[in-house]
Formats: C-alpha cells, structure tokens, sequence
C-alpha cells in the first residue's frame, strides 16, 4: 500500500509541476512550488 | 485575490523548482539526523540485553525494532518490566528509563527495561506543534541531548493511514490512531508496524514471565487522568497502597482504574491478554498542553509557562501549577519513585519479588537534577 | 517569569502581515500565510526555521492527496458525462415530487461526507452529482453552491464517520462509540430544514425548464456509464462494511482507482489534459492548506496558539459558549480538524461533567463550520468551484444564516444535554425508536404535503401569467 500511495504522490508531483510551467502568474506559480516541498518530501521518504 | 499582472515565465518556473531544491536538501539534513538514536551508557546494573525481534522475529530490521536492558539480581525472584518512550513527546517517561539503565541495580529477581518503546516515533516530529528535535539535560560533565520525538509511528514507516483505525482489540478510533502504539494493544503479529511493535511487547511480557509491567507516560496539565497511577482490575490493590504511601511520603497521586471500554491501551490489554499486573503512570507535562506558550527546550526541561500558572488559578487544570512549574527534574522524580514504591508493594505480598536498588527518589532528583544520575557520555559502553 | 503578553508580539504581527498581504497587497492566500509565518519566526527571534516551516506543511500532506485525487475524480466523471446523466434523471423521476427530491438529494449529496469523513469528499463526489439538478430545478448557482456546502458539511458529522468527533475523543481518551444516534439527531433535521430554507422558494417559483436539463447519456452509454461511480461505492463500502477483511484503500486510492475506469465509460476524454486541468483547480487550495500548516506550526512555535487557547477556555460559563460559537468556526479556517484538535479538546475539558458525547457531538458540528470560513473555506471553495463561481464569496453569504441556525442548534444541544443524555440513553429503548420513527414519519408527510403545495403554487402562478 505504501508504495502504491508513493506512486500517486509522484503523480500527483508530475502534475503540479507540469502546472508549475504552464502557470503564467508569478504568485500561482510559487503557490505551485509551495505544494511541491510536502509531497517530494514523501514521495522521497525523507519524512 | 490574483494580482491581474503575470511575471511568470518557463524561467522562472525553473527558478522556483531549483529553490524548492534548495529547500529540500536543508530540510532533508534536519529531518534524516533524527533517524540516528541518541546514546545510552547502561550501568553497572545492566546484566544482558536483547532487542525486541528477539521476541517477536519479523520485527528485525525494522525501524521499530528497539533494544530491552536486562537487569539480572543475584538472588532469583519475579521479573518486573518498565516500558519508557511509547509517546517520544512524553520526555519523563523515556527518561525515567535511562536513568533506571544507566544507575539502578537489581540485587533480587529482574528488571527489563525498553526506554524506546517507538522507535520510529523518536525520528520525527508532530508537525505543527513546534516541537524542538532534542533537549538538553545538563550532566557534571556537560550537557546531554534526548531526542523529543512525536506521539505516534514515523509516518515513514508506516503510511498511509486509514480512514477509520479498528485495533485488534476491536475499538474504533481516527485513523491518525494507528501509528499510536498505546491504542494497538494486544496488538497482531500480521497487522501495521504499530501492531506487530505492540504484539512483539506482550510477547516480551510473555516470554519473560514478567509479574508487573509499568508504562511510563506524561500528560498536558488540562487532562484529568494525570499525577495519576492507571491500574488494571488486578493491579488496583497494588496501585491504591503504593499511592497511599507515596502520599505519606509527600507525593501526591491518584489512582484510576483501567476502563472496561477503551481498549487497545497498554493498562487494559497487557492484564487481559496476559498474567502480568498492567500499570500506567502519569506525569504533569506542560511542552505536550494546547495552553502552553512559547515552545521551547525550556519549557520542555524547565516546565514553567504563564498560561499555565494563570489556566491553574482559574481552575481550569487537574494538577496545581505554580510558577515553579513542573521541571523535568519532578516528573522523572515521580515516575521513578512510584516505580520503587509499586515494587516494594507488590515484594510484600509474593515470594518472587524484584527487589531494585539506587533508585533515585523524587526529593533526590529534585535537589540534584535528573543529569547527576545520568552516566557521563563515554563512548566504550555506549549503546544506540 | 516572562508575562504572558510576550506570546501576542508575534501572534499580531503574524494576523497583521496575512491582513495586509491578502487585502493591501493583493497576494495569494497561500503566500501572504508563509509571509505571515514567515514574519512571525522572525519577530519571536527565531530567525527563519525552515525546518518548522516545512514541517507545518507535512501536517496537511494526506489531506493535499485526498483533494487532488477528489478534484480528478470529480472532473472526470464530469468529463464521462455522468454528473449530467445523473442530474437528469434525478430530476425526471422526481418531476412531480419538488420537495421530497429536494430533501432526497440533500441526503445523497451528504452520504459521501458520512462515510468518508470529509466535506471536500462530500462536495466534490456525490455534491457535484446534485448540483446540476438543483440548479435544473431552477435554484440559482450560487444557492446550489451553499447547499451542497452545507451538505458536506453535515454529511461530514453525521454518522458513521465523524473524524472531528474521533480527534475530539482521541484527546479525552474517550471511545467513538454512542454516538450514532446523537449525531443523527444534530444533523439530520438541520439538513431538511437548510436545503428547504435554501431552495424552496427557487422551486416554487418556477417550473422545470426542459431546454436547461443536462442531458442523459445513458442511452448511448448504458450502464457502463455508472461503473466509476459504482466502483467509488462498493470500494468504500466494502472497506467500512467488512474493516477486518478488506484492507483500508483511503481516499487517494479510491478516488484514483474510480477515475482510472471514468475515461473508458462514456464520452471521449484525454485523461491527462483532465487530470491536469483538475490538478491546477486544486492548487490553489493544496497551497492554501501548505501555508495554513506553516502559519500553525509557527503559532505553536511563538506560543500564539496557547495565548489564544487560554484566553478563550478561561472565560465563564455564559462566554464560554459564546467563545466556542465565534471561535471554533474562526480556528476551522484552518479546517475543521484543526479546530477540533485545537479548540475542541481543551472545550470539552471545561465542560466536563455534562454528557461528554452529546458535547463533543455538537462542538465536532460547530468546528465543522470552519469549512466555510475564508480563507480556507474548504466546503465554500469547492462548492464555488462545481457550481463554477469564480467569487467563492458568493456562494458563502448564502451559508451565511444556515450557518448561523447551525451553530445555534448546536449550542442549544449542549445547553440541554442533560435531556438529550436522559432521552438518548434512555433505557427503554423501544419507546424511544417509537418517539423517533413517530417523529420521522411526521416529517416525511410535511415533506408530501409541500410537494403538493409546490405544484398547486406553480399551477396558479403558472395561471396568472396566462
């Protein structure tokens, strides 16, 4: 279960980051950035 | 609410993913230190000591796994049991049992003490409480640091949560209730990590023929089973004499007994699922309350905070609460002299008794600080 | 011994920083609360604690999971076009029955929030289901935005599954057990006598426009069509139903394995383009909730959250009841469970001494509030979002009085728990499922005597335009 639960953290990373791009405002951009951090940092298993 | 203005580019995308990098390489430093144990020197007392996959084989290699101290006495005797750090945010609790490895003696029976009883949860901590990741104890050679972890399992080790946590037991709680080892009781040897860590302790409690347990826990001053002794049916006796002399002795507490309906709870499970008598302590923690103030290695060791004092005068808490506070120093204090007392008791009524001594007294701590009978970091007997 | 102001510097400064980078400087909620955080660290002396900051945020990381995986469940069973053939339906088979299809679909839009525990859950799957029926039936997007809010919201503290109430417990080590009944009670009359207040009158005044219906595509489909949302039930019902046998799938999983059937049941989709465009309708909420998670980790951290805290269960008993109606939907803008855990635990310590169920009950109803509070407003916000009101602002004020009534009754619960407590726990338990179903029965031939006075009230005004 852990690691299906991994699978769609990094699914879910893919998109934001792929809105992180496609985002033109500067604020959303960072609001997408902000986002990130949590769920790398569990995708990883870092904590 | 969104500025109309846009500024943002494929350039600065990148930008922002590389702080996000930046971000998480520092934060990743921080988080992983915690996953390295802090060192325990055990006394002169400690005979042997095992890990708990000694007990129970598939927790081996696991982060739960975690190392019991064997305090073996000359003269053959009972076995009693004393279980610190089930709640890494309570510090007296894995602290009192440092002190019993690294100063106690046992010259009757045994005594075997966990003082990690999560592992895992001393390698994070509760977000959004504030929470420091070690505190300092002063010791005659410099200072010490413990590691205040969380209340429950790493979610690391063990994610993702359910909805609805069902223990073995069979009691419905939040879901975030299942990486909380003092709710997985009796616990499963093919369920979550929690419950294999809790299955693999009864089975210590079992193997080892232990005759009393003791879990060592803390509580927020608000909380109404505090300053307290939580006894299984079997242990009440036992637990309302030891309070009757601790009380002649000049320490207050009170005695609870364990509740028919919550179930999973060490106090409850330990009784029913096996012969051992089930015993829990409490002790006043004001880092863990929701009126705390700052949040602080201070406030952990030194225990003093003003909504407290001010929350105690208008009658809102189940303990008094002076400026003083509760230090540290008086919580270890008190587990370590109820220990004493709940094994003198229980020596007066069987021929199997544990007799411990060098116990440090709640008036010996308080006068000379709990790191007087902390050993002095000395790297060849440490243990992690 | 430091005065217990010492902890209020940095709380204002925070409030102060959010206020005037939200409203002056027109920022994103979800960076002016980091600025916020930010500030507050930096004015306690704490420099900038990264590691606290991003520890905040990990509070929230399950919760991130289960709104993106709802919000591409939602959209792609929008997509696959059975939100509309639902709707459709719905409204055809209840054509002549307004106000029992009223209440029905209140009831359905709640089930999601019964048994997953959660608004966001309720809103975005069995909600967004509703919506375009409500709105065929000609209550106003807006309206039907509060509805389905409000129904999240009850459905989240109806039973069987009340997290709030779980955290309340899990902090007064009391067991989730009893409250069944007293939870049904709470909510279950609050939820026919919101969605009537809220829609009645759109109803009466109109009649079905045809042309406005969302189509069917059952005919073309069949009942593949259905097969993600069967799929979202049987999951998690089989979870419920059978918790020692079927492993615990959570939200994420769940909503992710029925959207991962949506694309190959109905119309033609490209499930990527879905998911990301669902993704980017999230972000701003997921940011909201990583900023709010900062903002609390550092008001722990200064102390800000005990000042507020012991200000508030300090007060006497009159203002105490008042403190627990401003300010546990207030602290729920950083959601409902935040407020729970928060506010709800040291609540129900001061009130110990009366029935403990029946309090927590109420106040796990009250902190629920705070799921329309901005500037989270997590119910509001995705309500606004199905509906398709870019102002979610818009969609609160409607919330506004059924929020109020809510809390009202929910005070007035706990005011009279010692009743409750005597009637809910009475012994003779037949007469007791006697008084209920008694009173059930009553308000079901209320609901069929609307429904004719509806349909007699369209005729005439139907009448006076010819």
């Amino acid at each position: 279960m852990t690691i299906i639960y991994q699978l769609i953290t990094v699914g879910i990373i893919l998109l934001v980051a792929w809105n992180l791009f496609r985002e033109k405002r500067l604020a959303e951009q960072m609001a997408a950035a902000l986002v990130l951090i949590p769920l790398i940092l569990r995708a990883l298993m870092i904590r | 609410m969104t500025p109309q203005r846009k500024y943002g580019t494929w350039w600065t995308a990148l930008f922002l993913l590389l702080l996000v990098g930046g971000v998480l390489l520092i934060v990743s430093h921080d988080f992983l230190a915690m996953r390295v144990d802090l060192p325990i020197y055990p006394g002169l007392g400690v005979t042997s000591t095992a890990m708990l996959s000694d007990y129970f084989a598939p927790l081996k290699g696991t982060a739960a796994d975690t190392m019991a101290y064997i305090l073996q006495g000359d003269e053959p005797g009972g076995t009693a049991f004393v279980l610190g750090g089930t709640h890494p945010n309570e510090p007296a609790s894995s602290l009192a049992a440092i002190v019993l490895i690294e100063s106690a003696r046992v010259t009757r029976g045994r005594l075997v003490v966990i003082p990690r009883a999560n592992r895992s949860a001393f390698t994070c901590s509760e977000p959004q409480e504030g929470y420091p990741q070690t505190y300092t104890i002063e010791t005659a050679n410099g200072s010490r640091e413990f590691r205040y972890g969380s209340r429950g399992t790493n979610p690391v080790d063990q994610w993702p949560d359910p909805v609805i946590y069902i223990n073995a037991a069979g009691q419905s709680l939040a879901g975030s209730e299942v990486r909380n080892l003092n709710r997985s009781y009796p616990g499963s040897p093919d369920g979550n990590l929690t419950e294999q860590l809790a299955y693999a302790i009864v089975e210590l409690i079992r193997q080892e023929d232990v005759d009393m347990a003791i879990d060592l826990h803390e509580a927020s001053p608000e909380y109404p089973v505090i300053n307290a002794i939580v006894a299984h049916e079997d242990a009440l006796n036992i637990a309302a004499e030891a309070a009757m002399f601790l009380e002649f002795e000049g320490m207050q507490i009170g005695v609870e007994r364990s509740p028919d309906n919550l179930r999973g709870l060490s106090h409850r499970e330990w009784g029913d699922a096996t012969d051992t008598l089930a015993l829990l302590v409490e002790a006043p923690n004001p880092a863990q309350g929701r009126l705390r103030g700052r949040t602080s290695v201070e406030l952990i060791v030194e225990g003093i905070d003003p909504f407290y004092v001010r929350a105690a005068q208008r009658g809102l808490l189940y303990v008094p609460f002076f400026e003083a506070g509760h230090p540290i120093d008086e919580r270890v204090g008190r587990h370590l002299q109820t220990i004493a007392m709940l094994l003198e008791v229980y020596n007066e009524y069987t021929d199997k008794g544990v007799v411990v001594v060098d116990v440090p007294t709640l008036s010996s701590v308080l006068e000379h600080g709990v790191g007087a009978f902390l050993l002095q970091p000395n790297t060849t007997n440490a243990t992690n | 011994m430091s005065s217990p102001f010492a902890e209020m510097i940095p709380l204002l400064a925070m409030v102060g920083a959010f206020a005037a980078m939200t409203f002056a400087f027109k920022l994103p909620v979800s960076i002016s609360l980091v600025g916020a955080a930010i500030l507050g660290a930096l004015v306690a002396g704490q420099g900038v604690p990264l590691r606290h900051l991003v520890e905040g945020t990990l509070g929230y990381l399950d919760t991130l999971l289960i709104i993106a995986t709802a919000m591409i469940f939602m959209r792609t069973i929008q997509a696959s076009g059975l939100l509309d053939t639902i709707a459709h339906h719905l409204i055809t088979a209840f054509e002549r029955r307004p106000a029992s299809l009223l209440v029905l679909m209140m009831l359905f839009a709640m089930s999601a929030g019964m048994i997953t525990g959660s608004s966001t859950a309720a809103v975005l799957t069995t909600g967004a289901i509703v919506a375009p029926a409500f709105m065929a039936l000609g209550i106003p997007k807006n309206k039907t935005g509060a509805i389905i809010a409000m129904a999240g919201i009850l459905g989240m503290i109806a039973p069987p599954v009340n997290i709030p109430v779980m955290i309340i417990g899990g902090g007064v080590d009391m067991p989730y057990i009893g409250f069944g009944l007293p939870l049904l009670i709470l909510t279950l009359p609050l939820a026919v006598a919101i969605v009537l207040f809220l829609g009645l009158k759109s109803v009466r005044a109109t009649s079905i426009d045809r042309s406005l219906l969302p189509l069917s595509y059952h005919r073309q489909y069949g009942w593949k069509l259905y097969l993600p949302l069967v799929m979202l039930i049987v999951l998690i019902v089989l979870e419920r139903a059978f918790p020692r046998i079927v492993p615990s799938f959570g939200m994420p999983l769940v909503f992710m394995i029925s959207a991962l059937v949506a694309p190959w049941t109905g119309r033609k989709m490209n499930p990527w383009t879905v998911a990301r465009d669902a993704v980017q309708a999230a972000l701003p909420v997921m940011a909201i909730l990583a900023g709010v998670g900062m903002f609390l980790q550092i008001m722990a951290l200064t102390g800000g959250r005990g000042f507020i805290v012991s200000l508030l269960i300090g007060l006497p008993l009159g203002l105490l009841y008042l403190s627990i109606a401003v300010s546990m939907p207030l602290f729920g803008a950083v959601s409902a469970y935040g407020s729970a855990s928060i506010l709800g635990v040291p609540f129900v310590l001061a009130l110990l001494g009366t029935n403990e169920i029946i309090v927590a009950s109420a106040l796990s109803l009250i902190a629920a509030m705070g799921d329309l509070m901005p500037p989270t407003a997590l119910a509001g916000l995705f309500a606004a979002k199905v509906v398709e009101q870019p102002n979610y602002t818009q969609v609160l004020s409607h919330c506004l009085i059924p929020a109020g009534i809510t809390v009202g009754v929910s005070l007035g619960y706990m005011a009279t728990a010692g009743f409750w407590d005597r009637f809910l726990f009475w012994d003779n338990r037949l007469a007791l499922y006697g008084i209920l179903l008694g009173s059930i029965g009553l308000v079901c031939m209320s609901i069929l005597m609307l429904d004719h006075w509806v349909l007699r009230h369209r005729r005439e005004s139907v009448g006076a335009q010819l």
